[in-house]
């Protein structure tokens, strides 16, 4: 029996495979060696039996269907665009119908939200700054107070400055309430027209449902024409 | 068939022109995965599933012999289909007389030019053959179906089986030693002509 490498070599003498010098060593080995040769014709007859076996024909085509390799028919170049804002719109339309709905629960389960949010906003910021605008006042008063209880003796017209000025003071507390009292009304009125109206005007949901709908329906219609057009 | 062409056009979608490469290529690729699985119907479930992966992937073919790229699709669906063998194994169910016997040579085998007996002979042989072809590890058993019964050169079977060219030749010296040892037990049924020598035992 031969080593491997005598085999490796005999094999791929077969398959003609080696060097021209490689080649003619072997031939040389092979006249002289009878078991070389032997070995040689074994792996011929086993490689040539092979190249008998019957050629089966296919059973059947094995030809492919555009449905086996899951292709789709072209679609035109507008499809894409059809597609999003089709897409766009019925989130659109979704969203404000499902804002529109909950308005009212919302409004009514938090008031004063509803009530600083938007059409009552004059109301608040008004009352906030009422305090304020008062101790401002008092602020500016006190020191002038101070002043006229420590130095009682100093000379007379700055103390009748200060009487005026503490006299000024009670106009603006005079006229705050009632400012007040306007935008509390008016912030009042607009909270009633705010729980009457939707949020979301009636139009941009008709807007958004035609848009959702023919959207939909040109899909439909160039997806039915590509693939009537790709068979 | 200027398959070039074809090719092209397969890369760009045309399926049209990819059913025509298949024509040309389906017996090669049926008879390979035969000789590969030993099975006919796991052979025609092969050679469907590569040239349905062959389109998917047509586009990373670059060139070269496109019989060594069909064929190592071909081959990587055989693997596939080995290993999940593997995982569950099947009795195959052989035909059968009203009898209840098994029929050794289905009429859809049947040479109508060969008598009875060649034909036996001749199924006989087949067998043999496959059987000796089964034993040997699926790795060269690949290599030995390219080289031997695709006729392939050496590089195209290298690119088919993706290892390299001395690999190839090392596989196919193994796996033609280890037919030559299986073929003598079958020693009777062979031709004459194919017999093997006494000389070298």
């Amino acid at each position: 029996m031969k080593n491997f490498r005598d085999i490796e070599n005999l094999s791929a003498y077969l398959d003609g495979q080696l060097s021209e010098s490689e080649s003619k060593r072997l031939k040389a080995r092979l006249e002289s060696d009878a078991e070389l040769d032997s070995v040689l014709s074994d792996l011929s007859s086993a490689r040539n039996i092979l190249k008998f076996l019957p050629k089966r024909k296919s059973p059947k085509n094995f030809t492919l269907t555009r449905k086996m390799v899951g292709l789709k028919p072209p679609m035109p170049r507008t499809y894409p665009l059809f597609r999003l804002a089709t897409i766009f719109a019925t989130m659109l339309l979704v969203f404000s119908f499902s804002v529109n709905a909950l308005s009212p629960y919302v409004s009514f389960s938090a008031p004063q939200f509803t009530f600083g949010f938007g059409s009552g906003g004059g109301g608040a910021p008004a009352a906030a700054e009422a305090p304020a605008t008062e101790e401002a006042m008092m602020f500016e008063s006190a020191p002038a107070d101070a002043a006229a209880t420590e130095a009682p003796a100093e000379p007379l017209p700055q103390s009748t400055e200060t009487a005026r000025t503490t006299e000024e003071t009670p106009k603006p507390k005079e006229a705050e309430p009632e400012t007040f009292a306007q935008d509390s009304a008016e912030g009042s009125e607009n909270q009633v027209e705010v729980t009457n109206e939707a949020p979301i005007p009636f139009n941009w949901i008709i807007l958004f449902l035609v848009i959702s709908l023919i959207g939909g329906l040109s899909l439909y219609i160039m997806r039915q024409s590509a693939s009537s057009k790709w068979k | 068939m200027d398959e070039i062409a074809l090719i092209k056009s397969a890369q760009q979608g045309d399926l049209d022109a990819f059913n025509t490469i298949i024509l040309h290529y389906q017996d090669a690729v049926f008879n390979t995965a035969l000789r590969i699985l030993g099975d006919e119907d796991q052979a025609q479930d092969a050679a469907q599933e590569a040239f349905i992966s062959a389109f998917q992937s047509i586009s990373s073919f670059r060139g070269g012999s496109f019989k060594a790229w069909i064929m190592r699709t071909v081959t990587n669906a055989c693997y596939d289909e080995l290993r999940r063998q593997k995982r569950r194994p099947t009795t195959p169910l052989e035909p059968e007389t009203n009898d209840g016997e098994e029929i050794d040579s289905p009429k859809w085998l049947e040479d109508k030019n060969m008598t009875p007996a060649q034909k036996a002979e001749a199924d006989e042989l087949e067998h043999a053959i496959q059987h000796c072809l089964d034993a040997l590890p699926n790795e060269f058993r690949t290599v030995v179906v390219l080289a031997d019964i695709q006729g392939m050169d050496y590089s195209e079977v290298a690119t088919s089986a993706r290892v390299p060219l001395g690999t190839i030749k090392s596989r196919l010296a193994r796996a033609r030693l280890r037919l030559r040892e299986c073929l003598r037990s079958f020693e009777e049924l062979l031709p004459q002509t194919f017999r093997l020598n006494e000389k070298s035992r």
